[in-house]
């Protein structure tokens, strides 16, 4: 529902406001709370996971995040909510081919 | 977010899962609509996490396709309190059991002790409070309260001055003091006899000590009717006179009565309700008959419930709605001075002591006012007014 809403949403303002298009390019968001709460929205599904590390599929490349005591508060096809002591944030780009 | 508090109603499992591709696991149950949340690594095999009770088939079936062992290791919520209260439902039963039992002892009289009454008293005693349901073994709510007790003991039995009831726990307690019957005192120091009041001397009686009226004296009050000195002069003697003078004395009284008067009056009738109650609030638990009373009178009765030593809010009450019954009384005028008259012999004869004997009655007045007579009377009334006065010996 808040996924549709939110699509809708993005079309409405790139066609009304003209936005850059690159919003809607499938992009993950991350939106942090100091250390303690990292949440990404349009990942791709869960690669590795240990309380120490964190590995996602993004629609091109990977996303690292390192630090400690993770645990997935939560896990949605495309979000995840990972509490913990976070220390990295990594982009792994894709090698082009 | 999610709400977290819905899972506990609905019950949620931890589930964990060792072997390789837990990840895998994981983005298959959430691709399937499986909730999963909580999702710990223990090491690099086995991981952990929470997810619905009505999800747990589901997690089988896709488990099936994943290389993971999966076992079960916590589970929590409403359901599973429930079932494990059923499990030990032995437990809660014999509680409930054990808490009733104690209730009901609780509300029991274990013990009357009475002190302070000779054998016989005591005796008299516990075969009164047996008829008003007072014994070992009987309910405590059932009785009545202790005020009733002791104004029921001290009017039924005549023995006893005095009876203090007290509840000491489920023992009833009983202090009796004792009527003692005071021996005839022997007068010891020297007195005169005088009179009451103004009266004219109808009969003598002398024990003891000289007689200073006869017979048709006409006497005041205070006046010295028998002398404790007797003996001839230089050799008198102080004795403690006794004895009786009978004089005619007087009374007046005015009685003033209705010609009709309506009261109430009971007809025996009654119907018996109970209840059980907290604060306001009470509950019929026995009576449901409908009076068909139009007057009535209603008595009602609290009792607590107690428990172990204390009285708990619960309260058994019980209620009795009596039939009442107007009654008119309606005189004619020479039934109501004729009543009239009556009474007020009668009133006297209550103020008078036993041996005074009314010798004549004279009516001074009788009139008719708005529905009421008045009669005012006149009586002559033979009694002891002779009252002892002790001689101050000075010198």
């Amino acid at each position: 529902m808040m996924k549709k809403w939110r699509q809708q949403m993005k079309r409405w303002m790139t066609e009304k406001l003209e936005l850059p298009a690159d919003i809607m390019m499938d992009l993950p968001r991350i939106t942090m709370v100091g250390q303690i709460h990292i949440y990404i929205e349009n990942h791709r599904g869960l690669l590795a996971f240990s309380d120490k590390e964190l590995r996602l599929l993004l629609r091109n490349g990977q996303l690292l995040v390192r630090g400690e005591q993770f645990v997935i508060k939560t896990i949605l096809p495309e979000e995840i909510l990972l509490e913990g002591k976070i220390s990295q944030v990594v982009y792994i780009e894709e090698e082009k081919r | 977010m999610k709400n977290e508090w819905v899972d506990t109603f609905t019950g949620s499992v931890r589930v964990k899962a060792e072997g390789k591709g837990t990840e895998r696991l994981i983005n298959a149950c959430v691709r399937n609509g499986i909730t999963v949340w909580n999702v710990k690594k223990h090491s690099r095999d086995t991981a952990t996490f929470f997810i619905k009770l009505s999800d747990v088939k589901r997690l089988r079936h896709i488990a099936r396709q994943s290389e993971c062992k999966l076992s079960f290791v916590g589970r929590t919520g409403l359901p599973f309190f429930w079932r494990r209260a059923w499990r030990n439902s032995g437990f809660w039963l014999g509680l409930f059991v054990f808490i009733a039992i104690m209730f009901l002892l609780s509300n029991i009289v274990w013990n009357i002790d009475i002190e302070g009454a000779a054998p016989e008293t005591e005796h008299q005693i516990v075969r009164e409070l047996k008829r008003m349901g007072v014994e070992r073994g009987a309910f405590q709510f059932l009785l009545d309260d202790p005020e009733t007790l002791q104004k029921k003991l001290t009017e039924r039995i005549h023995d006893i001055t005095w009876v203090g009831v007290q509840w000491e726990g489920t023992s009833l307690h009983f202090r009796v003091v004792e009527k003692e019957i005071p021996k005839p005192k022997q007068p010891a120091s020297p007195r005169h006899l005088v009179a009451k009041k103004e009266a004219v001397v109808a009969d003598l009686f002398v024990e003891e000590g000289q007689p200073l009226v006869s017979v048709n004296d006409y006497v005041q009050k205070g006046q010295l009717l028998v002398s404790g000195i007797i003996g001839v002069e230089g050799r008198t003697k102080f004795v403690p006179s006794t004895g009786k003078v009978f004089g005619e004395t007087w009374y007046k009284s005015t009685v003033v009565l209705p010609l009709e008067t309506t009261f109430h009056v009971l007809t025996g009738k009654s119907i018996e309700r109970h209840y059980i109650g907290i604060g306001r609030f009470s509950l019929p638990v026995w009576g449901w008959k409908k009076p068909t009373f139009t007057h009535t009178v209603i008595e009602r009765e609290k009792r607590p419930f107690r428990f172990w030593k204390w009285d708990l809010p619960f309260y058994y009450e019980r209620v009795i709605v009596r039939e009442a019954e107007a009654v008119k009384r309606s005189y004619t005028w020479e039934e109501a001075f004729a009543e009239a008259k009556k009474i007020a012999r009668r009133e006297l004869q209550a103020k008078l002591p036993e041996e005074a004997t009314i010798r004549g009655e004279k009516v001074l007045h009788q009139s008719k006012e708005s529905g009421k007579v008045r009669v005012e009377l006149h009586y002559t009334v033979i009694e002891n007014i002779a009252v002892p006065q002790p001689i101050v010996q000075g010198d």
